[in-house]
């Protein structure tokens, strides 16, 4: 009986020791790791990691989802210690940081024995460009491209005698509208709020202003074409149709849409097919227009939105290299762009895989007016980044909320804002 | 100096003592005491990214001392330890002794009381930010008012404070609970033969025979509320306008190392937080001895 406890001792280390075994690729096949952000998206990921492994048996991939909030912290850690994920998401909020520190893998030359210049034929400038680094080589396979549209209550419309929204609508239409809906039914009219993409930025190039210069190394919030739609977007939330910042803080615009409070808010099109599944007792009741112009801009025809689009990248020290550049060079691909766009989720960014994105509403039964997203790219900009970005980026929405709520008039948090990004840029293209 | 010779049996007992404590020193120094002195050494760097530092003397102090935000956080720290610590202890200790009453159904009371520790804390503030909801949340709707619980510089810090005292009474009341336990019943009995009422009888023997247990739960509580970060965290946003209202050390931290980047300047933060759980660590030390009684 006492050589019991030794034996289950002896059992205890085996199995321990067998386990660490069990880490390595035990079945001889290349294990990769695929890391996202948007679980909205897995499935779609899934669908084209299946289709690599159908055609490369010896290759498994696992998608694995984190939190954007967490996503980063766990990203740049990794970067650190050289354990990044052998695939993985990049924003443009970060490529040019990502990058300029030669943390992420060249695929320039990705597709040299396919086709030259690969990416300028299929692959819109916008969409290369959310791909690239500050040296103009390209740091990612691009993935989706985005831009952003306002979504409207049919039915608060219709109860306020309101028309729809189309192409000719101006901001003075919108702010008409929404006093006119706030009046006659109670509800929210558009609800601006303290967000920079999906918010100002918009608003900012449909006046002729920018928010970084064409060279990124200075901002443009002392420009009359920003002030101008500085002040107009954050000047909204004083009109009674408008929600202040307090509720923004507990609330979501979107959650607040689509519970019906409010009637109109801008919403990125890849979040569409998750709040048309998310909602269904709000089915037909909403649709999209093309965000309203500026009625005088500075400069320009008054029509603009920001067109964002994310990218496959990999690590530039990664240990299985190779592999991992042939799984990404299947995802610039136009078959596994087709499979991606086909779950309704993001639009790929290949040029001429659209389609797939618009069959899937319909094939869900979404009747929304999607060609307003194609039309839209036509004068889409580029989303704001530079290599300072997730430097400035904070601060910058702090000075945001302190102009909400009247800690700052607006003029000397627009001046701070241009402070903190300008200083930020000095001190990083001082230090390259 | 003579030094004592050790008989060879004696000295190999000594290295297998050493062996045994091994993985823990190992291991206090590996997790604890290497970071924190690389943690000194960064607060002197600024991170240009990716694990890379340039040392920059006391630049990062300079600027952090300049800072209104810090200031401003260090102000709220304290403020969230003077709302919390008094009022979390008297509330601990008030249920500990009705748990330790003669009552009915002890067992399933002790059981409620104890249950917030139980739970996940990211869950505990989802619930309550529902609660304090302005637009829709019960507080308001029983209350009939129309308060900014959360997003109301004048209401968001003590809403925090209500959160921390509320997930940790349970915990607390149960160390009290235990050192109530060990009061000699026969004191109590002495007390009363001698005509003493309820309330001298908790001045003259169970204050002074629980304050030993009082004063580790107040150090712990103490340290605890110093580094508030994830239920303020959770429970405020960076766009919610009464953030400047609440934001703490810890919480400062955080935004400028993993969301800013600034690394540098968030160890010094973290230095500055460790400072000044030390001095109010060694006040209580000095200051127990008016109050803790060890004479049992």
């Amino acid at each position: 009986m006492k050589k019991f406890p030794r034996i289950m001792a002896l059992v205890l280390a085996l199995t321990l020791l067998l386990s660490l075994f069990g880490c390595g690729a035990a079945d001889g096949k290349t294990h990769l790791k695929f890391q996202i952000w948007d679980v909205a998206q897995r499935e779609s990921m899934q669908a084209i990691c299946d289709a690599y492994t159908a055609k490369n048996p010896d290759v498994v991939i696992e998608v694995q989802v984190t939190s954007w909030n967490e996503y980063w912290t766990k990203l740049e850690a990794a970067a650190e210690s050289n354990t990044m994920p052998d695939i993985f998401w990049m924003h443009t909020n970060q490529i040019l940081y990502y990058s300029d520190f030669g943390i992420l893998a060249d695929v320039t030359d990705l597709y040299d024995d396919v086709e030259a210049n690969y990416y300028q034929n299929h692959f819109s400038e916008i969409s290369i460009g959310n791909a690239s680094g500050s040296n103009g080589r390209l740091y990612g396979v691009p993935k989706d491209k985005d831009n952003l549209v306002l979504v409207y209550n049919k039915e608060m419309f219709d109860a306020a005698g309101v028309s729809y929204p189309d192409e000719n609508w101006t901001w003075d239409d919108m702010t008409a509208a929404s006093e006119k809906i706030y009046g006659s039914t109670g509800k929210y009219g558009f609800m601006a709020y303290a967000e920079d993409h999906l918010g100002y930025w918009s608003f900012v190039y449909q006046a002729g202003g920018y928010i970084l210069n064409d060279d990124k190394t200075r901002a443009g919030f002392d420009q009359p074409g920003t002030q101008k739609a500085m002040k107009f977007y954050i000047g909204m939330q004083q009109n009674d149709w408008c929600p202040n910042q307090t509720y923004f803080a507990e609330t979501q615009p979107g959650t607040a849409f689509f519970s019906e409070v409010g009637s109109m808010y801008i919403e990125g099109n890849w979040e569409l097919m998750n709040k048309a599944t998310s909602y269904p007792n709000m089915k037909d009741k909403w649709d999209i227009a093309p965000l309203p112009k500026c009625p005088d801009p500075v400069s320009g025809d008054g029509r603009a939105t920001m067109s964002n689009g994310l990218c496959y990248a990999t690590a530039a020290k990664g240990r299985n290299l190779e592999a991992v550049k042939d799984v990404l060079k299947f995802f610039g691909s136009e078959e596994a762009q087709n499979i991606a766009s086909s779950y309704g989720a993001a639009i790929s960014a290949y040029n001429g895989t659209e389609q797939p994105y618009f069959d899937a509403f319909e094939k869900a039964g979404y009747d929304l007016n999607l060609q307003v997203i194609e039309d839209q790219f036509a004068y889409s900009i580029q989303c704001v980044n530079n290599s300072a970005r997730p430097k400035w980026k904070s601060p910058v929405g702090d000075e945001l909320i302190r102009i909400y709520s009247g800690q700052v008039d607006i003029d000397t948090g627009l001046a701070n804002m241009q402070n903190i990004v300008d200083t930020e840029t000095a001190k990083k293209l001082a230090g390259d | 100096m003579k030094k004592n010779k050790l008989s060879p049996a004696a000295r190999r007992e000594q290295n297998w003592a050493y062996l045994m404590v091994a993985p823990t020193i190992i291991g206090l120094v590996v997790l604890n005491l290497w970071p924190f002195v690389q943690t000194i050494y960064t607060s002197f760097c600024e991170h240009l990214g990716f694990g890379h530092y340039k040392f920059v003397g006391l630049a990062n102090y300079i600027e952090m001392f300049q800072n209104g935000e810090f200031w401003r956080a260090t102000w709220n720290t304290i403020l969230f330890c003077i709302l919390t610590v008094p009022v979390g202890l008297f509330l601990s200790l008030l249920v500990a002794m009705l748990l330790n009453a003669k009552i009915k159904f002890k067992g399933g009371f002790r059981t409620i009381f104890f249950l917030p520790m139980v739970c996940a804390p990211a869950a505990v503030t989802m619930v309550w930010r529902w609660i304090f909801n302005g637009e829709y949340g019960i507080l308001n709707q029983v209350l009939g008012a129309k308060i900014g619980w959360i997003t109301d510089p004048n209401f968001v810090m003590v809403s925090c404070a209500i959160v921390a005292i509320w997930s940790n009474i349970g915990y607390d009341a149960v160390l009290l609970l235990a050192g109530l336990q060990n009061i000699p019943k026969t004191l109590y009995e002495a007390n009363s033969i001698d005509g003493a009422g309820k309330v001298k009888q908790f001045f003259t023997i169970t204050l002074p025979m629980v304050s030993p247990t009082l004063f580790v739960v107040m150090i712990m509580r103490l340290m605890a509320s110093v580094k508030v970060y994830d239920l303020i965290y959770m429970m405020v946003e960076e766009t919610n306008p009464a953030v400047t209202s609440v934001q703490s050390l810890m919480y400062l931290f955080y935004r400028e190392s993993f969301v800013a980047g600034s690394r540098g300047m968030g160890s010094a933060i973290v230095i500055w937080t460790v400072l000044l759980i030390g001095l109010v660590t060694v006040i209580q030390f000095y200051g127990q001895k008016k109050w803790v009684n060890y004479d049992v």
